[in-house]
């Protein structure tokens, strides 16, 4: 494990920090994201009917591989349309 | 996860759905990537089950899936 | 640890002296460490920890121990020695009289670092992060935005120790109160933004010089970080110190290829950001920047100046940076000119574009004359003052030609001002330095930022060891 000195000011946190959370999804432009796992479709399908009737915005995304990261342009076409993103399903 | 990590990286708030068993991976994942991502676990298995049985997982995690990615008020 | 009583003795395998001493240890039934091979004897000092923290510098070193303590050490085979702090007679008896030791492990200029780091107590205050593992250093240091867009070098408490050897202040020091955020900053801090910038510890004084000038009051780095303006902070490093730690005045200057001028300017930008928290987009709302926000030193080329160096001029002989707030570089060409009348003209009319040709007064500017305009100045004796004044002479502007509407640009100064004459400059709003390689005849304007009391005004502070 490698340490390093912190070399801010120390009034934050070193950790990475998760993004600020918007306080609902409703309007939002959400983003599911298929990992292309079998049956993993089924439960999108649904989270996507529930995310509509609570006035989000849905898109779909499917990657090729579960095995690996989603390709660059997949990532850079959801941060162009998303708010937030669901990846689903590792199993 | 990494794909989440990076989006997160790119502005956009993620979480992923897991199955049970990947419980201590992802924790463990997310500790080795120094980037908490966030996620939710479905029980396992799931390719077996029916179309039924997964739309009621679905809904059984949903709150979840939204408190992960919404500011809880 | 407690020490066994009785003797104790570190070696490493690979000194011949120690090997040569080995039957000697084992009749003695020493407690034996050993450096570099686990198996050797029962102990196992292959991390160098007893080694530190004893301080041994020679092996062998075979120490007596009484109540945990060390009561007396010898180095080297010498059997006198041995004998009198054993008080056992006849050692070594078919070995010579003295042999030498060999360096100690733990005294290895490249691993002392990580020795001291680890065992030292170092005295670091700053927090330690720990990376995880399958953390990539690099992404792990843009992930929490410790970066200016490039990568840094991960500032690891080895490197920081090494860093601080580069000066004589303390490491608790506090150099500067650093805007926006208003935070004390150490000297370790600075040594820890210097390790990320890439700099050599030789180059740590001038950085804490630079940053001393930067966080003085009249430097205004808060509104400079704030400017939507182009502007960043320019180190001019003057005295001996610059070529000492290899710093260009020459060919490119003010361009890329030489580690100190461009890790010095990047240690400083690193601090404001970092410690000081001034970062794009935040704090900082620069519509364009400049590329030199990333890094802007260079030394001034003393040797074959027409100028007195510019520190100097300003009051601070030797070893020291001038700031000064600069908004990127603006070439100036005159191949013809063959007296300083005539290249005085030239500088003045580019001098005059800086910013707007109709804004008189209101934005500062550092000329950087090249060696071969300098020669032209040096050869009919014009110091930088004479300089000064013939460009203040044909920088007094009149009125009617900077007025709103005046050639057809609504910019320009109010109406009422059309009978006045206006200088270019306000008193002290334009610096002038030398540096370049010896072919070209290009001068270079560095534009400022606003003047006077709203803007930036420049400080020179000496270089401290």
């Amino acid at each position: 494990m490698k340490t390093v000195l912190d070399p801010t000011g120390e009034r934050q946190p070193a950790v990475r920090a998760l993004l600020p959370r918007p306080p609902a999804l409703h309007g939002r432009t959400v983003g599911l994201l298929d990992i292309s796992k079998a049956r993993g479709d089924v439960v999108l399908d649904r989270l996507a009917e529930l995310l509509a009737a609570d006035g989000a915005l849905v898109r779909r995304y499917r990657k090729p591989t579960f095995a690996r990261t989603a390709p660059v342009d997949l990532r850079h076409e959801i941060a162009e349309q998303c708010e937030v993103v669901i990846e689903a399903l590792a199993d | 996860m990494h794909d989440i990590a990076d989006l997160e990286r790119r502005g956009v708030v993620g979480v992923f759905l897991a199955s049970a068993v990947f419980a201590e991976a992802a924790s463990m994942q997310g500790v080795a990537l120094g980037f908490p991502a966030p996620y939710v676990l479905v029980p396992h298995p799931v390719q077996d089950r029916t179309d039924a049985e997964l739309r009621a997982v679905a809904e059984e995690v949903y709150p979840a899936v939204v408190a992960a990615v919404t500011a809880g008020s | 640890m407690r020490l066994p009583d009785g003797l104790v003795a570190v070696v490493k395998r690979d000194c011949p002296t120690c090997v040569l001493v080995e039957p000697v240890l084992r009749r003695l039934g020493a407690a034996v460490w050993c450096q570099d091979d686990a198996g050797w004897f029962d102990g196992d000092d292959t991390d160098l920890e007893l080694s530190y923290r004893l301080g041994i510098e020679t092996v062998p070193t075979l120490l007596r121990v009484a109540d945990g303590e060390e009561r007396a050490r010898v180095v080297g085979w010498s059997r006198p020695q041995w004998e009198e702090l054993t008080g056992v007679a006849g050692l070594g008896e078919e070995l010579p009289e003295h042999r030498p030791g060999c360096g100690s492990l733990s005294v290895d200029p490249s691993r002392v670092d990580a020795l001291e780091a680890r065992y030292g107590g170092s005295g670091l205050a700053s927090r330690r992060v720990e990376l995880a593992e399958l953390e990539d250093e690099h992404e792990a240091l843009f992930d929490r935005g410790w970066t200016d867009g490039l990568p840094v070098v991960p500032p690891t408490p080895e490197r920081v120790l090494r860093m601080l050897r580069g000066t004589t202040r303390d490491p608790g020091e506090v150099v500067a109160v650093v805007p926006p955020d208003l935070v004390e900053c150490t000297v370790e801090k600075v040594a820890v933004n210097a390790v990320m910038a890439g700099c050599l510890p030789e180059h740590l004084p001038v950085v804490l010089a630079a940053l001393e000038a930067a966080t003085a009051e009249e430097f205004a780095l808060h509104g400079l970080l704030a400017t939507t303006y182009f502007a960043g902070p320019v180190v001019v490093v003057n005295g001996p110190v610059a070529a000492r730690i290899g710093m260009n005045a020459g060919v490119n200057a003010l361009g890329q290829g030489n580690r100190a001028n461009a890790t010095i300017g990047r240690a400083l930008q690193l601090v404001i950001r970092n410690v000081g928290g001034g970062r794009p987009g935040e704090v900082d709302r620069a519509t364009m920047g400049n590329p030199g926000k990333l890094t802007f030193c260079f030394a001034e080329r003393e040797h074959d100046s027409p100028f007195p160096p510019l520190a100097a001029d300003r009051g601070v002989p030797g070893d020291a940076v001038t700031l000064v707030a600069g908004s990127g570089v603006q070439p100036v060409v005159d191949q013809l000119s063959r007296d300083p009348e005539s290249l005085a003209r030239t500088f003045a009319v580019c001098l005059r574009v800086n910013a707007h040709p109709k804004l008189p007064m209101a934005f500062d500017a550092m000329l950087v004359v090249s060696p071969e305009h300098g020669r032209v100045f040096r050869e009919a004796g014009w110091d930088r003052r004479r300089l000064l004044a013939e460009l203040d002479g044909l920088l007094a502007l009149p009125g009617a030609e900077l007025v709103r509407g005046a050639a057809g640009m609504v910019e320009g100064v109010p109406e009422a001002l059309a009978g006045s004459t206006l200088p270019k400059f306000r008193p002290g709003g334009l610096l002038i330095a030398h540096a370049g390689g010896d072919a070209g005849l290009f001068s270079a304007i560095v534009g400022g930022w606003v003047a006077g009391e709203t803007g930036s005004v420049p400080v020179t502070r000496e270089v401290r060891q």
